[in-house]
């Protein structure tokens, strides 16, 4: 079931009226029940998955906490850990093991017929085998065991997180559970505007971006370099404003019910470096990476080589994380690099002294903001681009862009001479837009103007919302973008 | 109680009624609603429509998919020995011509049959457009077992024609048919409950008018350049309004027997199409088909079902229960609403050779299939006496 479709405007009002009018102690069954015919609408049969990974981690996780011996108590976590990742990896990168394989046959000129797995990827596998990992993590690190199933099933489901995340942490969300929550509007009105945002972003934003993205990045032979610029922002535009868009109506559907789930997002193009950006983007996964990979892999307190290789390892997974392909490997790589360099760029300005006078000029932290943009952008064309090939042809064209804005003119520009649909000439206003927005709406929060805005602010906002959601939704939206991870 | 004065104070429910209100008051006035032919895009259908209603009323309308259009485009472009622009060419000279020597009666042809129309489109058409001052004196319908087995139909809400022929009348009556689909039911009675929903067509095409005027003026298009052209656009965005179609794009051009087109398998797409027998398909679309004949009926309207050949390769394709339901079911609903009907299912007049593929006849095959329509006509004296319009002595002379 998506987001964006009329089962779920059929769905969530009645999981929610249903959740406010029975007693307490049957809403997390309840919830449990909603979120397994959730995920069941799509592929029943991968309903058993979810509920067979989630009885095996609630029985096998015990084994951890009950021993003292630390040897033995490693044992039983890398055995959760793998029965874990050896599901998430026989669902999601069978086939790229296998094209690996006869890759590599190849070279030896074995000619190899890799077999026909049928092997359909479960929505949401990566992000619940990721939370099944964390509990396991954490107890072994000796917090608590979840004691009543119901609870720790729920925790693996939620609907409105089980798709996409963000990815929860089990202690923040079980106690939520037991609180017997009384009904407040509140919820209501802070869950629909989170919702009607979130459908604004996506509806209104990505899936118009999308028809300019797709274009171009299936045939950049038929757009100049200053385009594929353009296009490469509006792909960054268009990847946050999809999961942006679907993190915002996951916390508000949450919301509804009076849970709170974590942010995932803050602003992440007015980061000032790369590091900054993992810590504004997506930030429930890189926190996970963190945690549970840069961490035990030696994180920072280490020698500086072994905290590159650290940085690098944690990023090329983080990468491979989001799909089965060359492509997703290079981007995580590429972001290894860029926190390397980024570190390597501040000890040597360190080194020179001028790291801290430079860090407290404005206009230099603007500069950092814009020149890490750019960075990212290039970033997401490994992200975006179908294949690694066509990745590198992308760059050699965006490339060749200081030479031809030197004698600029808007007849380079091929998205103007695509008047219809009319989103391939507004980039060249919507991407500035967009771009200004971010530091306007970076004000707003400063000056709080989010948390208490004025009653008829607010309500003219959703009007406004409802209206442009009526009119201008599609007939068929495409799915999120990271409901394929 | 607590929960009561907590409604009033939410700025969400604040922001429904508003809401609420705004699309009522914007339904009453009616405010950004287009005229039904106002259509954003034109696909075939799109075209087909628009032409209709600029024609003075036709005596003959076809009607049918593309097993009846192909044929007749083909014939003319034959026939009047030049290439023949499909969307924009909606009349049978070949037919008008020959009749007209046959019977020395002087019609005027319009050719209604559409890719992929189904029966509901059929329905549709007949309802909400060959009425009134446009209502022909004869339907000639033909149909194949296509028309009401395709497993490849989802709904008969989800062809290209439905999205136009839906703007031209109320579908409340039959939307139980037409949407079996909840989701898509629950569509269409949201669209009728909220006024910005049920109109957005219409609004968005509005939206996207004024923001196009204002990016010509902000973003004009640059000195010595030219729009890309549509084949290169459709390049680039392959799902980007698929049944889009401009003039000039779809061209039928003469032929002789000996350069016709190569014969084309399409059997592999046909077998996706009959892979089974879906029985709500095959009712739904047979009961529009009844009430296609019935409507025609109590218009005064005089039909000819003409059920059309097929290859032997394609109708091997169909299991017996499958092509019995078809004929029986399309023989039995003309039969009982008064149709003539030409059976032409089970020829053997029609051989491979006169297939462009395994369901379309050429223009060769479609010569010999209208010269037998024609023959038969030109001596029905029910379809004859239901031309109202033409000359009396030329009327006379033939009754």
């Amino acid at each position: 079931m998506l987001f964006n479709s009329l089962q779920y405007l059929v769905f969530l009002p009645t999981v929610f009226l249903l959740y406010w009018l029975v007693p307490h102690r049957l809403r997390v069954p309840l919830l449990l029940v909603a979120s397994y015919t959730f995920y069941m609408t799509w592929r029943p049969i991968y309903g058993f998955l979810i509920f067979g990974l989630t009885l095996g981690n609630f029985l096998l996780v015990p084994l951890i906490a009950k021993t003292d011996v630390v040897k033995h108590k490693k044992l039983w976590l890398s055995l959760v850990v793998a029965v874990n990742l050896i599901t998430l990896g026989i669902f999601k990168y069978a086939y790229f093991g296998m094209d690996c394989m006869k890759s590599g046959m190849n070279l030896f000129h074995v000619n190899w017929h890799e077999p026909h797995l049928h092997i359909l990827l479960p929505l949401g596998i990566s992000f619940f085998v990721f939370e099944f990992i964390h509990y396991a993590v954490e107890v072994y690190r000796g917090k608590p065991l979840v004691n009543k199933f119901m609870d720790f099933a729920l925790f693996a489901s939620f609907f409105p997180t089980q798709i996409a995340g963000p990815i929860k942490r089990y202690r923040d969300f079980i106690p939520q559970l037991d609180i017997p929550a009384k009904f407040k509007w509140e919820y209501v009105d802070q869950g629909m505007q989170l919702i009607l945002m979130g459908l604004c972003k996506k509806v209104l934003l990505a899936d118009n971006l999308t028809l300019v993205v797709q274009a171009g990045f299936a045939h950049p032979e038929k757009f100049s370099s200053i385009d594929m610029w353009l296009i490469t922002y509006a792909f960054a535009f268009q990847i946050f404003f999809d999961f942006a868009g679907y993190t915002d109506i996951a916390r508000g559907s949450a919301l509804l019910f009076g849970y709170k789930v974590p942010i995932n997002f803050n602003l992440p193009y007015l980061a000032a470096n790369a590091a900054e950006f993992w810590n504004r983007w997506h930030i429930s996964l890189s926190s996970w990476l963190r945690d549970y990979l840069f961490i035990p892999l030696g994180g920072s307190r280490c020698s500086v080589p072994k905290l590159y290789r650290n940085l690098f390892i944690t990023m090329a997974l983080g990468g491979l994380w989001h799909g089965a392909a060359n492509h997703y490997l290079l981007w995580g790589v590429y972001q290894g690099l860029l926190l390397i360099a980024h570190r390597e760029y501040v000890r040597i300005m360190q080194a020179v002294g001028l790291h801290s006078s430079l860090v407290k000029s404005k206009v230099y932290h603007w500069a950092s903001v814009a020149v890490t943009f750019q960075f990212v952008c290039v970033g997401w064309v490994f992200f975006r681009a179908e294949t690694d090939q066509s990745a590198w042809q992308i760059l050699a064209k965006l490339a060749h862009a200081p030479l031809d804005l030197l004698h600029f003119s808007t007849a380079q520009l091929s998205v103007l001479q695509i008047r219809d649909p009319i989103i391939f000439p507004a980039i060249v206003l919507l991407i500035p837009g967009l771009m200004i927005s971010q530091p306007v709406v970076n004000w707003l929060n400063n000056k709080k103007f989010y948390l208490n805005p004025p009653w008829p602010v607010q309500v003219a906002a959703m009007v406004a919302m409802l209206c442009v959601l009526t009119i201008f939704s599609p007939d068929t939206s495409p799915k999120f973008i990271y409901f394929q991870f | 109680m607590e929960s009561m004065k907590g409604l009033v104070k939410t700025r969400f429910a604040a922001a429904l009624l508003t809401f609420s209100l705004a699309a009522a008051f914007a339904g009453y006035f009616q405010l950004g609603a287009l005229p039904a032919q106002s259509f954003p895009f034109l696909s075939w259908t799109g075209w087909t429509i628009q032409d209709f209603l600029k024609q003075p009323r036709p005596n003959v309308v076809f009607l049918g998919s593309s097993l009846m259009l192909v044929p007749l485009d083909g014939v003319d472009a034959d026939y009047m020995n030049k290439r023949v622009d499909g969307s924009q060419h909606h009349h049978s000279v070949y037919f008008e011509n020959q009749f007209d020597k046959q019977t020395g009666l002087s019609l005027r042809t319009f050719n209604f049959a559409l890719p992929g129309e189904m029966p509901s489109d059929g329905y549709l058409i007949v309802k909400n457009l060959l009425t009134g001052e446009k209502k022909p004196d004869v339907i000639v319908y033909g149909v194949g077992p296509r028309d009401f087995l395709d497993n490849m139909l989802p709904s008969p809400s989800a062809t290209d024609p439905y999205r136009f022929l839906s703007r031209f009348g109320d579908i409340t009556p039959i939307a139980g048919r037409m949407m079996p689909d909840w989701n898509q039911r629950l569509d269409f009675e949201l669209g009728k409950a909220c006024y910005f929903y049920g109109k957005r067509a219409d609004l968005s095409e509005l939206g996207t008018r004024a923001a196009s005027s204002t990016l010509d003026k902000l973003v004009p298009l640059p000195a010595n350049t030219k729009t890309i052209s549509f084949d290169d656009r459709r390049s680039l965005m392959p799902d980007f309004r698929p049944c889009q179609i401009l003039a000039g794009q779809a061209w039928f051009r003469p032929s002789t027997a000996a350069d016709r087109a190569n014969f084309v398998d399409n059997l592999s797409e046909y077998k996706k199409r009959y892979a089974k027998m879906k029985w709500e398909t095959y009712h739904s679309q047979l009961s529009f088909f009844a009430d296609t004949l019935k409507e025609a009926k109590a218009n005064g309207i005089k039909v000819v079902v003409v059920t059309m050949p097929i290859t032997e390769l394609n109708r091997s394709l169909l299991s017996e229960t499958s092509w019995n339901a078809y004929k029986n079911g399309v023989l039995s609903v003309a039969k009982n609403s008064g149709a003539t009907t030409l059976d032409f299912s089970d020829s053997k007049d029609f051989t491979q050779s006169d297939f462009g593929d395994t369901v379309h006849l050429h223009a060769g095959g479609g010569k010999r299939l209208f010269d037998m329509i024609l023959a038969k006509l030109s001596k029905n004296q029910e379809v004859l006496s239901a031309f109202t319009g033409l000359n009396i002595a030329q009327r006379g002379r033939q009754l």
